[in-house]
């Protein structure tokens, strides 16, 4: 159950004290809650200050600005991220997406991973720590949860006492609150596919699809599951990144760790006494940094694959040391290397760049530069000659021969385009039918287009010919697509 | 054991049955495709949201498959219960919780 670095559980020792206050918690920790895979605890995570808690903070609202914002910025009288599922285009800003453009999900995907590899050899679990969305609304809905029920101790009394008229009463208000922001959260989502405005004014006018309503209390329900109920054993249980983020870490990793040679061997002792002269190393085991803990582990075990790498266990412990009068840092961020050899930040710096991260970098940014370089040159106009398969050949007035082709012409711009078809390749070839078409913004029409060719420079069998299909304004868009031209073989 | 299970069951089918639907309805125009020969009317939503549960089940009875051919014949000769989890009554419900 420990991630892939070897050696990752540092041992305290023999010398390792009484065992931590927190197990000896309150009767109704003790109670077992049957949870989803196996009998659990249920924890209830002490509210943390510090730095690092205002960093997870300072996440939460960067993403969930971002996530319940978007869907309501306008660009040009349209949603400025839309991804419209009805019509199978997507909007981002000043972009239009189409099916045929699923190779930029692909690069946009691929690059999301490798940079999910590469901070996380670098870094840990930044990802899990900070911007999943399982922490962040879980961190959301613990806030909620502190607001109404109280802190950690108060909460569990609560879920302790027999039913009353005041649990009763703030269980509603939670799970009123919980509701009520996880349907927010769904509408929010299904805004993203179906545009919010719209569907913020049939949500009023209770006439929302079946579909929507079933979407929107789909992820409603599923916020509401993950962020009140499940919390930490998605973590545990449910994540696959979870499962192999382990085989992304090395001795070189950024991890959350116990410094077990300053803090063992453990004890608790008064504000004035000298540790030295007890025996006893800088940790008090007061058993904050478990209190905490999202998903429950204690941190002085070594690095476990429980821990998200959120950092709560830090700014507990670091409140703790403040209050003893000893230097902070107990419990940091450091790696297995600068642990050992005590090296500090010049060795975890001195440590960022090894060959894996080389490698994670180099794919990273050859993915970045393909995806950027493919959508710079991407012509928002795309062609496709179909021969009508009805008709061969068809001899026409003035010895002609005529061919009629299908033109499936796209024009991804959001905005309406004259085109002009022509046709070159063989001595005398022309376009007999319409040469100019009109198209409308973000379109798609098929046009049926009749070629001519004289009787002369027909060789028989199929010759190539070249059509170009260009916008008659500034804008410079030109596609041209080879296509045959089909005539009768001379009889001998 | 049963709602880990079931856990096991569903779970995986639902992340890959995400991964399906984004993969299956780029390629294919839910407008394009034919049921018993005849072109689909249901609107789009419909078609997708439909599909993401046809691909949410296949992926659910793979799994199924997956849980139920697990046990060794071991198991299969045996109760495949923990002592402890047996259900209140069965007389070799209080063995040795350390073995299955």
């Amino acid at each position: 159950m420990t991630t892939g670095a070897p050696g990752a559980r540092p041992r305290t020792g023999p010398a390792r004290s009484a065992p931590p206050k927190a197990a000896a918690a309150p009767a109704a920790l003790a109670e077992a809650e049957r949870g989803l895979f196996e009998v659990r605890q249920k924890i209830y995570p002490r509210a943390v200050h510090g730095w690092f808690a205002r960093l997870r903070w300072a996440a939460v609202w960067f993403t969930q600005v971002l996530f319940y914002g978007l869907p309501w910025v306008a660009w040009n009288d349209r949603q400025a991220v839309l991804f419209d599922l009805g019509a199978r285009k997507f909007y981002i800003f000043g972009l239009v997406f189409w099916p045929q453009d699923f190779i930029y999900l692909t690069l946009l995907l691929v690059a999301a991973a490798v940079s999910l590899f590469l901070f996380t050899s670098v870094a840990g679990r930044l990802w899990c720590g900070y911007a999943c969305p399982q922490t962040v609304y879980t961190e959301i809905f613990l806030w909620i949860e502190r607001k109404i029920e109280g802190d950690r101790s108060a909460r569990a009394k609560l879920d302790a006492a027999p039913l009353g008229a005041r649990k009763v009463a703030l269980k509603a208000a939670k799970h009123g609150a919980w509701a009520a922001l996880a349907l927010w959260t769904g509408f929010t989502f299904v805004g993203y596919f179906t545009p919010i405005q719209v569907l913020g004014g049939s949500a009023l006018a209770l006439s929302l699809g079946p579909w929507e309503t079933f979407w929107i209390l789909f992820y409603g329900f599923a916020t509401y599951g993950n962020a009140g109920w499940m919390r930490e054993q998605v973590c545990k249980y449910m994540c696959p990144y979870a499962r192999f983020q382990g085989a992304m870490f090395d001795q070189d990793t950024l991890i959350i760790a116990y410094d077990a040679g300053r803090g063992d061997p453990r004890g608790s002792r008064g504000r004035k006494a000298d540790p030295k002269a007890l025996g006893l190393g800088d940790c008090v085991d007061c058993g904050i940094c478990v209190q905490v803990c999202p998903t429950g582990i204690d941190i002085r075990e070594g690095l476990q694959y429980e821990c998200i790498g959120c950092a709560a266990c830090i700014d507990g412990c670091d409140q703790v040391m403040d209050k003893m009068g000893y230097p902070k840092g107990l419990i940091r961020y450091s790696t297995e290397h600068a642990m050992q050899d005590h090296s500090g930040l010049s060795g975890i710096l001195g440590r960022f760049v090894r060959p894996r991260t080389i490698v994670y970098t180099a794919i990273l940014a050859a993915v970045i530069v393909a995806a950027i370089t493919a959508l710079f040159l991407r012509v928002p106009l795309k062609v496709d000659v179909i021969r009508d398969r009805g008709a061969m050949v068809r001899e026409v007035e003035n010895g002609e021969l005529e061919n009629v082709y299908r033109l499936q012409v796209m024009n991804a711009t959001e905005s309406a385009h004259r085109y002009r078809i022509a046709v070159e390749g063989l001595a005398g070839v022309r376009i007999a039918s319409e040469p100019v078409i009109e198209m409308a913004p973000a379109s798609t029409r098929a046009f049926p287009v009749r070629i001519r060719l004289p009787a002369a420079s027909a060789k028989g069998g199929s010759q190539k010919i070249l059509i170009t299909v260009s916008a008659e304004d500034a804008s410079g868009l030109e596609v041209r697509e080879k296509a045959v031209f089909l005539s009768p073989r001379p009889e001998n | 054991m049963l709602t880990q299970r079931i856990a096991w069951i569903l779970w995986p089918a639902f992340l890959v049955a995400c991964a399906m639907e984004v993969v299956f309805f780029t390629l294919f125009d839910p407008a394009d495709l034919h049921l018993f020969g005849q072109p689909v009317e249901a609107s789009r939503m419909t078609v997708y949201s439909v599909g993401f549960f046809l691909f949410w089940g296949v992926g659910a009875a793979s799994s199924f498959l997956t849980c139920f051919l697990q046990r060794s014949p071991w198991e299969v000769n045996r109760c495949p219960l923990p002592p402890v989890a047996r259900p209140e009554g069965c007389p070799k419900r209080d063995g040795d919780a350390g073995c299955a």
